[in-house]
């Protein structure tokens, strides 16, 4: 399943396919794991279409502009630890 | 042939720890051609007895991706690509790494490796990693990535200098060319090099601490709600914890005066001391307690990584004002103090937004202000209680965020409009601040203002002195009364006075003129130069409070001088002008042109008179004394 960033719900984790942005926050993104081919787990998103706080999977925690996530294609992860370590810690 | 050390890394990988552990502290600003930035740098002596000049740059995600060369990271960029040119001298680059993070900080190891620059990896964070039951296998790591790795513990500082200095010395003892492996995946490294132990219950509780943290201090509806309530609990806090502390402080001047004045007897001199310097200079001094807890609350924020936290929430309502999450970190910061907060803007990567910032922060209640609220308080309302005089302190600071965010938004849509970049914020793990550094910051901020109080307080204390003390011609003074004191006819008076056609419909007399036009370039001189003015004005009586001394003077026909409404039109003008010089030099230094500073002052000034004007004329209406 494709969708962009800003709609993998909270828990979920996707792997990123392409980012529709210009190439200098493209390459910068890159730089911090936010690149083709990353994983990413969404932790939440704020309220009234705030940010998205994301981890990538290198461990970094990101806070990311919803238009900006909108701009970010992603397609299913074939799995997700991150999110499955969150639940096991609940 | 010399060497300089770059210490480079992401933001909060614990790189100024690290800049403490290997230097012992030491810092001095350094000078780099074409870099306008203050960058500190300091002098290590190695193991074979070579000095190398340690230099500690702005955090750093990437060197290969380009940014704005104004921001934090064009900055540590433009320096490693002129060092990495130089001839005459060697650079070793030493990257600070969170090994707790190992993954996310190799990331810039590659590239640098790439840049074929000698690099040291500092793996910080033994002490976390080992609490949370893994442990890095440095030789290991080493070998992968084919450069050098000291695992380091910054809190153990001589172990930590003796390694990285040896590793640094042995790096630029080795005169082949860098030859680190320049492909390879950092997450299937670090998952190499990082075992776990079996999970044990204390662990995975501890692992899970930041999680639970966020859940709740991110929560939709009760995140909000605690930030807007820890800031307004911070701001409160400043007052009625430092208030006891300002009064004890208030009255060890007002003993010493005493006893100056009355050993000193009569004359110019015992004036000078005891009204010039300890009623100027002195009774600023008892707003210390306030400014310092002040940066203890700042810093505590800063280090346990909550900063980052209130940015997410705030980034959305930041956003329709033409801000965004990253300007929050500088705002918040200006409530300390705004020059430093003008300088971290650097870390905003949209140059409209970073410029928005700049030109709002002026707005935000910098710890200058302290003073002048509280004198008004204590002298205005000192009828109510403690936690009335609390709330609408804390009152005054909102009034300061609301103002700044309200300019934003009408210089997004005409000075500073266009499209910003969107937010990408990292959100750091949660830490325990260190209480060495915390202390360091409040003892630098106490001496700070120990040292403008000794400088530029004293100093405009004693030009005030001396311009309340020399009279007028007598031509000049025919209009006032034969009985009045022979302050109103100084010339400071004679200046006040003509001001008040201005003034007057904001209930300012010629003695607020005279403080406004001493604070012109710093906002803290106006309680010295209250104290001034009526330290001359009731020499001879008992040295009362300053808030006594104000909330009795009288007018000429006896009326009161000064009612509450004046009051609240001199705390409006307060919270909007931008009494501070050095302000707008750093608005200078970062703009690199006069046009916004002298747009700052404008409209500062401007805006301050016109709401000073209302506030005045609207408690007029509303039958207010």
């Amino acid at each position: 399943m494709t969708r962009d960033l800003a709609a993998v719900l909270p828990g979920e984790s996707a792997v990123v396919t392409s980012l529709d942005l210009e190439a200098e926050l493209v390459a910068w993104l890159c730089a911090v794991g936010i690149g083709c081919g990353e994983r990413i787990t969404v932790l939440r998103r704020a309220a009234f279409g705030g940010p998205v706080h994301v981890r990538t999977d290198c461990g970094g925690e990101f806070a990311i502009a919803r238009s900006l996530a909108r701009s970010i294609a992603t397609s299913t992860a074939s799995s997700a630890p991150h999110a499955r370590e969150d639940e096991e810690r609940e | 042939m010399t060497a300089r050390v770059a210490l480079v890394g992401r933001p909060n990988s614990g790189k100024s720890s690290l800049y403490n552990a290997l230097t012992g502290g030491d810092a001095h600003v350094g000078n780099f051609p074409g870099i306008t930035v203050d960058l500190l740098e300091a002098n290590v002596t190695l193991p074979s007895g070579g000095v190398v000049t340690v230099t500690d740059l702005p955090g750093l995600y990437s060197i290969e991706a380009v940014v704005d060369p104004a921001t934090d990271e064009g900055v540590a960029k433009a320096f490693l690509d002129r060092e990495a040119e130089a001839t005459d001298r060697k650079l070793v680059v030493v990257q600070v790494v969170d090994s707790t993070q190992l993954a996310l900080g190799l990331r810039l190891t590659r590239e640098l490796v790439r840049a074929k620059l000698a690099v040291v990896v500092a793996a910080t964070q033994r002490d976390v990693l080992q609490a949370e039951g893994r442990t890095l296998d440095a030789p290991a790591l080493a070998r992968a990535i084919g450069i050098p790795v000291v695992h380091v513990n910054a809190r153990d500082s001589a172990t930590t200098r003796r390694d990285l200095v040896a590793a640094i010395d042995a790096l630029l003892a080795d005169d082949k060319p860098p030859s680190g492996v320049e492909t390879w995946e950092p997450a299937d490294v670090a998952a190499k090099v990082v075992s776990e132990e079996p999970s044990t219950k204390a662990t995975a509780r501890r692992r899970a601490f930041t999680a639970r943290a966020d859940g709740i201090l991110l929560h939709s509806l009760v995140g909000p709600i605690l930030f807007l309530g820890l800031m307004a609990a911070l701001f409160a806090a400043v007052f009625l914890v430092a208030d006891p502390m300002t009064s004890l402080m208030d009255s060890a001047v007002g003993f010493a005066r005493a006893h100056l004045s009355r050993w000193l007897g009569e004359g110019l001199l015992a004036s000078f001391v005891c009204d010039g310097v300890l009623g100027g200079a002195g009774t600023v001094l008892a707003f210390m307690p306030q400014i310092v807890i002040l940066t203890v609350a700042m810093e505590l924020l800063g280090a346990s990584g909550y900063l980052a936290r209130g940015a997410f929430l705030v980034d959305r309502i930041l956003r329709l004002l033409g801000l965004s999450g990253r300007s929050f970190l500088p705002l918040l910061m200006g409530h300390a103090c705004a020059v430093p907060a003008i300088t971290a803007t650097r870390i905003i990567r949209d140059p409209r937004e970073r410029l928005t910032t700049i030109l709002v922060l002026p707005l935000m209640t910098c710890s200058a202000r302290i003073p002048t609220y509280a004198l008004i308080l204590s002298t205005f309302f000192a009828a109510r209680g403690a936690w009335t005089k609390a709330a609408i302190f804390v009152f005054l600071y909102f009034a300061g965020v609301l103002s700044g965010l309200v300019a934003s938004l009408v210089l997004r849509r005409t000075a500073t409009s266009g499209r910003s970049l969107p937010l990408v914020l990292e959100m750091p793990q949660y830490r325990l601040p260190q209480p060495r550094l915390i202390a360091k910051k409040a003892r630098q901020s106490a001496a700070r203002f120990l040292r403008d109080v000794g400088t530029v307080i004293v100093a405009v204390s004693a030009v005030l002195w001396a311009l309340l003390t020399v009279p007028l011609p007598a031509s000049a003074t025919s209009s006032i009364a034969a009985d009045a004191p022979a302050i109103e006819r100084s010339v400071a008076a004679g200046i006040g006075r003509a001001l008040e056609p201005i003034t007057l419909p904001l209930g300012f007399d010629w003695r607020i003129n005279v403080g406004l036009i001493g604070s012109f370039g710093a906002r803290e001189v106006m309680v010295g130069t209250m104290g001034v003015i009526f330290g001359i004005e009731n020499a001879g009586d008992d040295p009362a409070p300053l808030s006594v001394r104000m909330r009795d003077a009288k007018k000429p026909n006896g009326a009161p001088a000064y009612s509450t409404r004046t009051a609240m039109a001199l705390l409006a003008f307060f919270v909007i002008a931008c009494q501070c010089m050095s302000t707008l030099a750093a608005i200078r230094r970062e703009t690199k042109t006069l046009r916004w500073p002298a747009f700052v002052l404008a409209y500062t000034y401007g805006v301050a008179y016109l709401v000073a004007f209302g506030v005045y004329q609207a408690g007029g209406a509303l039958g207010l004394g």
